[in-house]
């Protein structure tokens, strides 16, 4: 949609003026707002281009930049208007297809002027033949449209109605702690009892009524579901046949719970000291002090230390074994080697 | 931890002899893939064994910490004890002669530096190097992908320094009869380079390997720890005990028998080694620069098997080896 579109009449005027726009007529040509005006206060409907006879209310606000496509848009929406059979309504997905085909010759036919005549004979041949199917699926399809509008409106009247739900719930818990303060004034006002106690009652009891406040909100929010059903089990609305139903994962109730195993290490070596005794045991003193910047990104003393023990007790058992891939192969080789080298 | 690491379950041997054994075999194995067409004696004067073989190795191993001692930025110590493991591991399945050692070398360094987390950018890494830097460059990235599957991918190393650190801390603390153990920390220091150039690295855990360090150190100044080590750590098991002490006995023969050989003898095995080299993986031969140039050339039909890996007859063998095994 840029500014290199011209009006076809008046050539200069749609340059200057990025904002005008283009309108597109019958025959499938363009021409701009001020000139579509200036044609039909003259009284005469002609096309500049084609001269074909043209209405004022046949001008449609051009939403392609090839007028051609705006025109092809314009005659399949009519003729889809009237075929509009569906793949259920053939037996065969090969009639369906020739249904299909037949179509697009008709569409191909009307937009580039090829044979009029035959093809308006086509059409009227398949409106007699088709009148009750046709009438049949108009029906269905705005049944369907009914349908999903109904969805929509369901979802948004439960959207309102939780949102309202919420609204209520929270000015009900103002108005709650507003009475509980008041009274709380009031008992210290006039009650003779010791201040502290009154104090310390009072916040037991807010306190007993935050714990009941999330229960109730969570009641209200599953009260909300409209009824679906009448009460001899037939279904209200259209939703029939086409409700998906999403049923939940059905939870499993006999597993066990995770439990935590804390992992052993096999240190091979005299156990070293967890990190939790090194501080007691005053391993601290003698180990660098973490300063203010690795303290503060998390480093600790102890974490050094912890490791270097582990390390150093690690392996102090251990006997010397041969793990070495070729360090058993081998053995066999360099004797097998020898004694081929004493026999050359 | 150790006991849970590849480094235990992978990369550990019974005693010395099963890791020359182990050089032995890759050694043969090279010598009669080459060699086929030789007679005995030819052989053993033209290609290296097993004992030259080791030798060289030390003196790579020198080499090695020599470059990282200059190395800038100052290379943590951890990082040369990585990178002297992934050395000793890759020669402990392939022979000097296959593979140039002194580009095994720095891939070794750079991908310890990388396993550590030590991070030097490659033209910092190169910056080091003298000569060429751009074919270092290249020869190190083209091998780094050889040594990782030649250390089967595992490059986690457990190095004795923690372990030290722990001891001491351990010894501070619950022993704090023997003074200032801070006195022992020079020739600790001392013990464990020496100790990374003997297999002791590849046979003991790294916590023994330490407690060695430490009992060394003190005799050497005439001080004490058994107290510390029957009392404390193993006042429970007793008979673990002893294998500790046997442990610890070896490892100090071990560092007391180092050998650093001489560098006449070093210079003539390395020309020898000039000859006898696999001039498909040594990046001077005219072999090798053809083979790269073809790589190069059909870069678009690029297959996996275009990286310089063990040879196809190695990779064979080596998986008759494990079915062996298994």
């Amino acid at each position: 949609m840029d500014d290199y579109q011209t009006c076809p009449k008046c050539k200069t005027t749609k340059y200057r003026n990025p904002a005008m726009v283009l309108m597109v007529n019958a025959c499938g040509h363009a021409l701009c707002e001020s000139c579509v005006e200036l044609l039909f206060a003259k009284g005469s409907g002609a096309c500049p281009e084609c001269k074909c006879p043209l209405r004022r209310n046949n001008f449609r606000v051009q939403l392609f930049e090839d007028p051609a496509v705006d025109k092809e848009v314009d005659i399949r929406k009519r003729i889809l208007k009237e075929f509009n059979k569906r793949q259920e309504d053939f037996p065969t997905l090969r009639e369906y297809n020739d249904y299909l085909e037949e179509v697009e010759t008709i569409i191909f036919n009307l937009v580039f002027d090829i044979d009029p005549t035959n093809t308006n004979k086509m059409i009227d041949n398949y409106k007699k033949e088709n009148k009750e199917i046709t009438q049949k699926n108009r029906n269905r399809q705005s049944q369907e449209e009914m349908e999903l509008e109904e969805l929509l409106e369901n979802e948004k009247a439960q959207q309102s109605e939780k949102a309202s739900l919420y609204v209520n719930a929270e000015l009900e818990e103002k108005k709650q702690k507003h009475k509980a303060r008041e009274k709380l004034i009031d008992e210290l006002m006039f009650s003779d009892a010791d201040a502290k106690s009154i104090v310390a009652s009072h916040v037991q009891a807010t306190a007993a009524l935050a714990k009941e406040q999330p229960k109730a909100a969570a009641q209200a929010g599953s009260t909300v579901v409209k009824s679906s059903k009448f009460s001899s089990g037939i279904q209200i609305g259209l939703r029939g046949q086409h409700t998906n139903s999403f049923l939940p994962i059905p939870k499993q109730e006999d597993l066990p719970l995770y439990r935590y195993t804390a992992p052993v290490f096999d240190y091979d070596g005299p156990p070293p000291p967890t990190i939790e005794m090194l501080g007691k045991l005053n391993y601290f003193a003698n180990i660098r002090a973490a300063n203010v910047t690795e303290r503060a990104g998390g480093y600790t003393e102890a974490m050094s230390c912890c490791r270097a023990l582990q390390e150093a007790m690690g392996g102090l058992f251990y006997s010397p074994q041969s793990t070495h891939k070729t360090a058993v192969v081998n053995t066999i080789h360099s004797t097998q080697d020898t004694d081929d080298m004493e026999t050359t | 931890m150790f006991s849970t690491s590849t480094q235990r379950h992978f990369w550990m041997f019974k005693d010395e002899t099963d890791v020359s054994n182990a050089r032995l075999g890759a050694n043969l194995k090279y010598i009669s893939a080459r060699g086929k067409n030789m007679t005995v004696a030819e052989r053993e004067t033209h290609f290296l064994n097993a004992s030259e073989e080791k030798s060289l190795i030390m003196s790579y191993e020198y080499q090695l910490r020599d470059f990282c001692r200059k190395f800038h930025p100052p290379m943590p110590r951890y990082v040369i004890g990585t990178a002297l493991h992934y050395l000793k591991r890759f020669y402990v399945n392939n022979s000097v002669m296959d593979y140039p050692p002194k580009e095994i070398l720095v891939t070794c360094v750079y991908l310890a530096c990388k396993v550590e987390e030590f991070n030097v950018s490659m033209d910092q890494f190169v910056g080091n190097l003298k000569g060429d830097r751009e074919k270092a460059a290249t020869i190190i990235l083209n091998n780094e992908l050889l040594l990782m599957q030649q250390l089967d991918y595992q490059l986690t190393v457990h190095n004795p320094f923690r372990p030290l650190e722990g001891l001491m801390i351990d010894m501070k603390t619950r022993f704090p009869t023997f003074s200032d153990p801070e006195r022992l920390r020079q020739g600790i220091d001392e013990f464990l380079e020496q100790v990374f150039y003997t297999d002791a690295i590849l046979i003991y855990s790294p916590s023994q390997i330490s407690l060695a360090a430490i009992i060394h150190s003190a005799s050497t100044s005439k001080e004490n720890v058994d107290e510390y080590i029957t009392k404390i750590l193993f006042s429970e098991d007793q008979k673990r005990l002893l294998n500790l002490i046997e442990a610890v006995k070896k490892i100090r023969v071990m560092v007391r028998n180092i050998q650093l050989p001489h560098r006449d003898t070093i210079k003539a095995l390395e020309k020898k080694l000039i000859l006898c080299c696999n001039p498909d993986n040594n990046s001077e031969s005219p072999a090798f620069k053809k083979r790269m140039k073809q790589s190069f050339d059909d870069e678009e039909s690029f297959e996996d098997g275009q990286y310089p890996s063990a040879s196809s007859e190695q990779v064979r063998s080596m998986l008759l080896g494990l079915s062996e095994m298994g």
